[in-house]
């Protein structure tokens, strides 16, 4: 700005900066771009699994505030290794000076990524919510040929997609398909008077509920009604998932509504694709803000998605109004903890005699909830569970995929399966689909979401139903 | 949410105040914006570091740009004291002894404040987590001199298994490991300072590339990387009895690491502290961790504390804004363990040094100007590390007159007022044992 000729002018001047200054302050707007605050103490790359497993990365202290002040707006890429970070935001979280070093990568992949320019095979992995409803149609010749060594080898000499990788199954009917059939069965133990929105760009129709039948009685009277996020993944991958996430709302009392969702928009974040990402939230965010503004608070299953949506919408994609959506969206766990608070969770568990194991996913960790999972799963009588003491587990959402980086994504998540083996569960839990495919990778044990044991725990598994 | 106890703050001292109310059955959240000091500073646990050292210490014979300014051997402590049942209680004689004086000429310091029964109970406390194998020991009941990454003597009080070999160690009978790579440590330079012989080994495995700490530490536990490290260094060895390693002896079992290469090299093997981040300092807050999660505390780590909620001299609420969402927490008690200037609990503008959350008072120079000494390395501790929140003598926070100001708040750690834990050498010693007893005196309350 010029500098005003008259000392009114110069007035005005000063007061609109104090009132844009204020209101920066009032919004609490953390700087986008502060490397200058580190103290270069080297504590993040104590924790940095990357650079823990390969020199070819130099950790986040040199990745990101290092080279931070050689980045410069419209001169080249300075970060030929950039796109190794993984993105599991363990710097951001032990650095004492509050640097958001994971952000200062994601920004220096995009650009990077940007010049040198994506590999079809990226597209494709990062695009599965588009060919997702082909895979469950076609469910049974699909994962057939996934599991192909034939189609494993074809897939890795023409997309560079690791062959040792197991490519996940279709379910042969999807999530939202069992929602609607689950909803118009009123002969459950549960309680049914769910409702799904039509995935149309209308706004959506003024509350629907409808009083609780059944032979469950909920444990909180008045019934109130919750929107479930479910992701991609739990759509077409991992149905059961979505199931128990229904069953212990239902269980706990809630009517649960699906609003019109696509996919968040994290693999293509991930890949440093801005733009894709920005246009899954520009949709997501009207459609989440809907159901919020007519009354619902916003369930997620999958820590990925949720994270996604609750932090990186309004801050790193500037989003309109993500900030609103933010305040109103929460874990499933993070639900269940806050029901105990106000003595409505249902907590009439049978015993499940099981020795259990629980890895928190790096974005769970990074939502800032602590570990609710543990706090929930230890009122279940007989349930042993211990906390698997391990960073990350390797997979990265789509790092682990690629062939150039697989080694890395073993190596990384080598740490994790000693861990485990030093533990011996029968079962691992783990709230994010990206850990639970590695975890079943390194281990061949069985990994489930942490909400499949809660509602073995709610329910007599008498129907076909319910079981995976 | 609402909890008993709310700890801000993850260092020692708020990873100390934790566990301390967990054993007591309180419903605990402690959050920290970092991971807190033990990355930076800990390898071993200092207690009153410039006490004087005992007499096992003569035959160092220091070179003069060792550490001169504890007074070390003024006052040795009698040959007849050093008995091993005397080593087993946390406090041995000699540091009983040495802390009961300092008590008394002290009368302001936090140590004055805990006492020395309970100084000697919180150390119980702390090393109560680390069993054999990997425990931490204190040598003939008073400081020893441990070497370090710098080649110089450091007197300290409590150090894990794998140090030991480092004290007292033969000049000329020693050989310094080091690592082509790894930029931390210097064999050469350290084997110099310490009068012994340094070497340097290549890794076929990371040709002219950089290699961290964490990075080599993991490849220690590997079992055939170590097994070719230490034939290595038996092919490389020239009657030396001990082996020094920089502290990178694996993350989970280094004493495992150690008495193998202590095998297949045949001499003795020492950990030497590096600097940061710290692998010791690593396992003390890994262990911590997994503790505290298993008692059932919620562990809230790489969020602020933004927002204190205050109702006349009561905490009522604390907000942790992690963008775009503040979420509160409520608690009974708080207690503040956030560290001084490195860990953000003390904040500096260009007029003066502040409390950020309670906003508590902080005695301090008049002006900025009088913050340092003219000269860095002057022998006097700088003004500035004055700065620090008063107490009463249960750790709640006062102003000047001694007036209470935070009813259900206490204070603990390094931003307590009176002391000078670099010059002293007592920061590990104070967090442990103000970090135990605040939670102790909230808990009475």
């Amino acid at each position: 700005m010029v500098a005003a000729p008259l000392p009114g002018g110069a007035l005005i001047y000063a007061t609109l900066r104090l009132r844009l200054r204020k209101k920066l302050m009032d919004k609490q707007i953390s700087p986008k771009n502060n490397s200058d605050v580190c103290i270069r103490c080297a504590t993040c790359m104590a924790v940095c699994p990357v650079s823990r497993v390969t020199p070819k990365f130099p950790g986040p202290k040199q990745a990101g505030p290092g080279t931070e002040r050689f980045r410069r707006p419209g001169e080249p890429s300075v970060d030929e290794w950039i796109d190794l970070c993984i993105g599991c935001h363990l710097c951001d979280m032990v650095c004492s000076s509050g640097v958001n070093i994971s952000e200062l990568n994601l920004i220096a992949k995009a650009k990077y990524l940007d010049q040198k320019g994506r590999p079809f095979r990226d597209w494709l992995l990062t695009h599965s919510y588009l060919y997702g409803w082909f895979g469950s149609l076609f469910s049974p010749l699909v994962n057939l040929l996934l599991k192909s060594s034939v189609t494993k080898w074809i897939v890795e000499a023409i997309l560079r997609i690791d062959r040792r990788r197991e490519l996940p199954g279709y379910e042969s009917s999807t999530f939202r398909q069992w929602f609607r059939k689950h909803q118009f069965r009123g002969n459950h133990q549960g309680t049914f008077h769910s409702r799904e929105k039509v995935e149309v760009d209308n706004p959506p129709s003024p509350p629907f509920s409808k009083g609780g039948k059944g032979g469950f009685k909920p444990h909180s009277k008045d019934k109130k009604r919750v929107a479930y996020f479910y992701g991609c993944y739990t759509n077409t991958n991992e149905v059961d998932v979505g199931k128990a996430t229904v069953q212990v709302l239902e269980a706990n009392g809630f009517e649960i509504i699906l609003p019109p969702q696509r996919c968040c928009g994290i693999p293509m974040l991930g890949n440093g694709d801005f733009k894709g990402a920005k246009k899954m939230a520009l949709y997501n965010v009207p459609s989440l803000l809907n159901t919020i503004r007519s009354g619902s608070e916003i369930i997620f299953s999958s820590t990925s998605c949720g994270h996604m949506i609750k932090h990186e919408y309004s801050h790193l994609l500037s989003i309109p109004d993500a900030e609103e959506v933010a305040e109103h969206i929460f874990d499933i766990f993070e639900f269940l903890r806050n029901l105990i608070e106000s003595n409505g969770l249902n907590a009439h568990f049978k015993e499940l005699s099981l020795k259990i194991a629980y890895f928190a996913p790096c974005h769970l960790r990074a939502l800032g909830i602590g570990l609710p999972v543990l706090e929930i799963l230890r009122l279940i009588p007989g349930l042993k569970i211990d906390n698997i003491e391990a960073d990350c587990c390797g997979m990265g959402g789509i790092f682990g995929f690629k062939k150039e980086k697989y080694e890395i994504s073993q190596e990384i998540g080598r740490d994790l399966a000693e861990a485990i083996d030093r533990l011996k569960p029968e079962i691992i839990l783990s709230d994010c689909e990206g850990c639970r495919m590695q975890i079943r990778h390194l281990t061949g044990l069985k990994v489930l979401h942490p909400i499949q044991i809660l509602r073995d725990a709610l329910f007599e598994i008498s129907d076909g139903e319910t079981r995976r | 949410m609402h909890y008993d106890l709310i700890v801000i703050g993850m260092g020692l001292s708020g990873l100390m105040a934790a566990k301390t109310a967990a054993e007591a059955g309180q419903k605990v959240l402690i959050v920290g914006k970092g991971m807190g000091s033990l990355s930076l500073f800990s390898n071993s646990i200092d207690v009153l570091g410039q006490l004087p050292k005992t007499m096992k210490m003569e035959p160092h014979r220091q070179t003069s740009d060792v550490d001169t300014k504890a007074h070390r051997g003024e006052h040795p402590v009698p040959e007849d004291q050093f008995t091993h049942e005397q080593v087993s209680g946390h406090l041995g004689t000699g540091m009983k002894d040495g802390l009961s004086q300092w008590i008394k000429d002290h009368p302001e310091h936090p140590y004055a404040k805990v006492g020395l029964i309970k100084i000697e109970e919180a150390l119980s406390s702390f090393l109560s987590l680390f069993p054999p194998p990997y425990s931490f020991q204190a040598i003939d009941n008073m400081n020893c001199l441990l070497p370090t990454g710098a080649g110089t003597l450091r007197p300290t009080y409590l150090i894990p298994t794998t140090m030991v070999g480092g004290i007292s160690f033969d000049e000329g009978h020693t050989l310094i490991v080091g690592f082509k790579g790894f930029k931390d440590f210097y064999a050469h330079y350290v084997a110099d300072q310490l009068k012994c012989r340094g070497i340097t080994l290549s890794l076929p495995d990371v040709p002219n590339q950089e290699i961290t700490a964490t990075a080599l530490a993991r490849l220690m536990e590997k079992k055939s990387f170590r097994e070719n490290i230490g034939r290595e260094i038996k092919k490389q060895l020239q009657g030396e009895t001990r082996v020094g390693f920089s502290a990178l002896l694996g993350m989970h079992d280094p004493f495992q690491v150690k008495e193998d290469l202590e095998e297949i090299v045949g001499a003795k093997v020492f950990e030497i502290p590096i600097l940061p981040p710290s692998i010791p300092g690593m396992r003390i807050f890994n262990r911590f961790k997994e503790w505290l999660i298993q008692k059932g505390v919620t562990f809230l780590l790489g969020y602020s504390v933004s927002k204190a909620t205050l109702k006349g001299k009561r905490c009522e609420r604390i907000e942790v804004f992690h963008p775009p969402v503040t979420t509160s927490y409520s608690a009974d008690r708080y207690i503040l363990a956030t560290g001084r200037f490195m860990g953000g609990g003390l904040k500096a503008n260009m007029e003066k040094v502040f409390e950020p959350i309670f906003n508590l008072p902080v005695p301090q120079s008049k002006s900025r100007e009088d913050w340092f000494e003219k000269n860095f390395f002057t022998g006097a501790p700088h003004p500035i590390h004055q700065a620090g929140i008063l107490t009463d003598l249960s750790f709640q926070p006062v102003d000047e007159r001694g007036d209470l100001i935070l009813e259900n708040g206490w204070v603990a750690g390094s931003i307590l007022a009176h002391h000078h834990c670099i010059d002293e050498k007592s920061r590990e010693g104070i967090e442990i044992a103000t970090g135990y007893m605040a939670a102790q005196r909230a808990l009475a309350k």
